[in-house]
């Protein structure tokens, strides 16, 4: 409990709830937009970002939110006219994230050391300025999400009943990639790039088995990785273990209980 | 008036085919139309362009007077898709559902209506096809439209579910004063219903009274003797 005391451990436990508020809205709406390989796709398409970022000297945290935010939209754009599917999009920028980190790292020295951090997470490095844009980011997160609750339930119900009702279309996809493109960076400090995408994905898919409203499935997501980034942090601490994989360990059990009800049930 | 106005219009998908040649037809207010025609006939097509969805390739579309590129008073059209690919695990209930379209008031209104009472509290993907359709049907009344665009609204339904939703329409027509436009299949359950028959195989073959389509349905779908090689 001493730990607790620490400024540095405070701001890494207070981030990763943050985030998982953040991710565990986004999964839900993003799941049922058939969009659930994105936060693969962008958050190795981010690794790309990091690297550009300590190449130019920038400060990479934001850097990385900006330039994953333009390559979210830039999927969409491309995969909404129908040139390229949608999954392919999220494929293509996923290797060329990659490929650009891959080409940086060779050109850049010392940054094999520090890509370490940003693979595997480090919720106890978060710095200052890290930890006042995860504040800020998810303030604009949820109230994205609170704001236009009602458009974007419709939209996931039907597009095509969703234009009817005045809600625009293009916008709102729009909206809703860079929403989810920043909670996706977001989430590369608490569990790192590899594991990104089950931040997002896993606590609304827990949430999907067990919700019966919309709202309720919202809300179970929510409480899903909350309670797992406090049940991995707390696991971590105790066994000296890194806190990504206990984390997301603490989600899979989650997810493999509500998977198992649900298959009792049926 | 007319609601809709459609003149010469044309469309294709890949700029070669053509799914709609030189269509052209008036519905005027109070109208019930049943559209009919084989599978790949361009019923669908018309009504996403009636619906804005797609841009016509020739021709003009007035919907309430208005030219459809400048028409933006959608809450003045309902609209029930002929199928809709919801996700499986969409987990909305009936009432979120209305909620989203509709202030309280109405919501209740809408399920007192239709008949929703006994379903209200429950998730949409976990109800009988003519549950859906009934959802779908309300949420297109939330606005209190005039026009209401239906695309196969009792296809794959029980012959009770048909019964229950074919009365609900022709109260809405009767009643309610509603403009009404409806693909279907079922050809009998048109003729007896409608008012006005519009008989699309890509051109307009007929449009008018029930009374004269049957000799051009029989032909469209090669029912007649050495007639037509439509699909039935």
């Amino acid at each position: 409990m001493e730990l607790l005391n620490y400024d540095f451990v405070q701001r890494g436990i207070i981030t990763g709830l943050l985030v998982a508020v953040s991710c565990s809205i986004a999964g839900v709406f993003l799941i049922l937009r058939r969009m659930a390989f994105l936060g693969a796709g962008l958050s190795h398409a981010a690794f790309g970002g990091i690297a550009l970022g300590t190449l130019l000297r920038v400060e990479p945290f934001i850097f990385t939110a900006l330039f994953t935010v333009l390559v979210g939209n830039l999927v969409q754009a491309i995969s909404s006219r129908r040139r390229i599917p949608g999954d392919a999009a999220i494929a293509l920028v996923f290797s060329g994230g990659v490929a650009l980190a891959v080409l940086i790292l060779g050109l850049v020295k010392g940054f094999g050391e520090y890509v370490f951090g940003y693979l595997f997470g480090n919720i106890l490095m978060v710095t200052k300025e890290e930890f006042f844009f995860t504040i800020l980011s998810s303030v604009v997160v949820v109230s994205f999400f609170a704001l236009f609750y009602r458009k974007l339930v419709l939209l996931s119900f039907s597009e095509e009943v969703a234009k009817l009702k005045g809600v625009n279309i293009t916008l709102m996809n729009h909206l809703l990639i860079s929403v989810s493109s920043l909670v996706i960076v977001l989430s590369i400090k608490v569990v790192g790039i590899i594991l990104a995408s089950s931040m997002v994905v896993i606590p609304a898919l827990t949430a999907l088995l067990l919700g019966r409203s919309f709202m309720s499935t919202v809300l179970i997501s929510v409480v899903v990785a909350v309670s797992s980034v406090v049940v991995g942090i707390g696991v971590a601490f105790y066994y000296d273990l890194p806190p990504s994989g206990s984390i997301v360990g603490a989600m899979i059990l989650l997810f493999s209980g509500a998977f198992l009800k649900k298959v009792l049930k049926n | 008036m007319q609601l809709i106005r459609v003149e010469d219009l044309s469309f294709s998908y890949d700029g070669r085919v053509r799914v709609l040649e030189e269509v052209s037809f008036g519905v005027d207010k109070g109208d019930f139309v049943g559209v009919i025609g084989p599978n790949g006939a361009g019923k669908t097509t018309l009504f996403k362009i009636l619906l804005g969805f797609l841009r016509p390739s020739r021709g003009k579309v007035f919907l309430f007077g208005e030219d459809i590129r400048n028409f933006r008073d959608w809450s003045r059209i309902g609209y029930v898709p002929q199928r809709l690919s919801v996700e499986q695990s969409f987990p909305a209930t009936v009432e979120e559902l209305l909620s989203l379209v509709a202030p309280k008031e109405r919501v209740r209104e809408l399920a007192d209506f239709l008949h929703m009472n006994s379903f209200i509290g429950r998730q949409f993907q976990k109800l009988s096809g003519g549950q859906q359709q009934l959802v779908l049907l309300g949420m297109a009344l939330a606005s209190g439209p005039e026009l209401l665009l239906l695309d196969e609204p009792t296809a794959g339904l029980d012959v009770h579910a048909q019964m229950h939703i074919l009365e609900i329409l022709k109260d809405l027509s009767l009643n309610e004063g509603k403009t009404i436009m409806m693909i279907s299949h079922d050809i009998g359950t048109v003729l007896k219903n409608v008012d006005k028959v519009l008989c699309l195989n890509r051109k307009v073959l007929y449009y008018g009274e029930p009374d004269g389509a049957v000799e051009v349905i029989e032909e469209m779908f090669g029912l007649r003797r050495g007639a037509g090689d439509g699909t039935p």
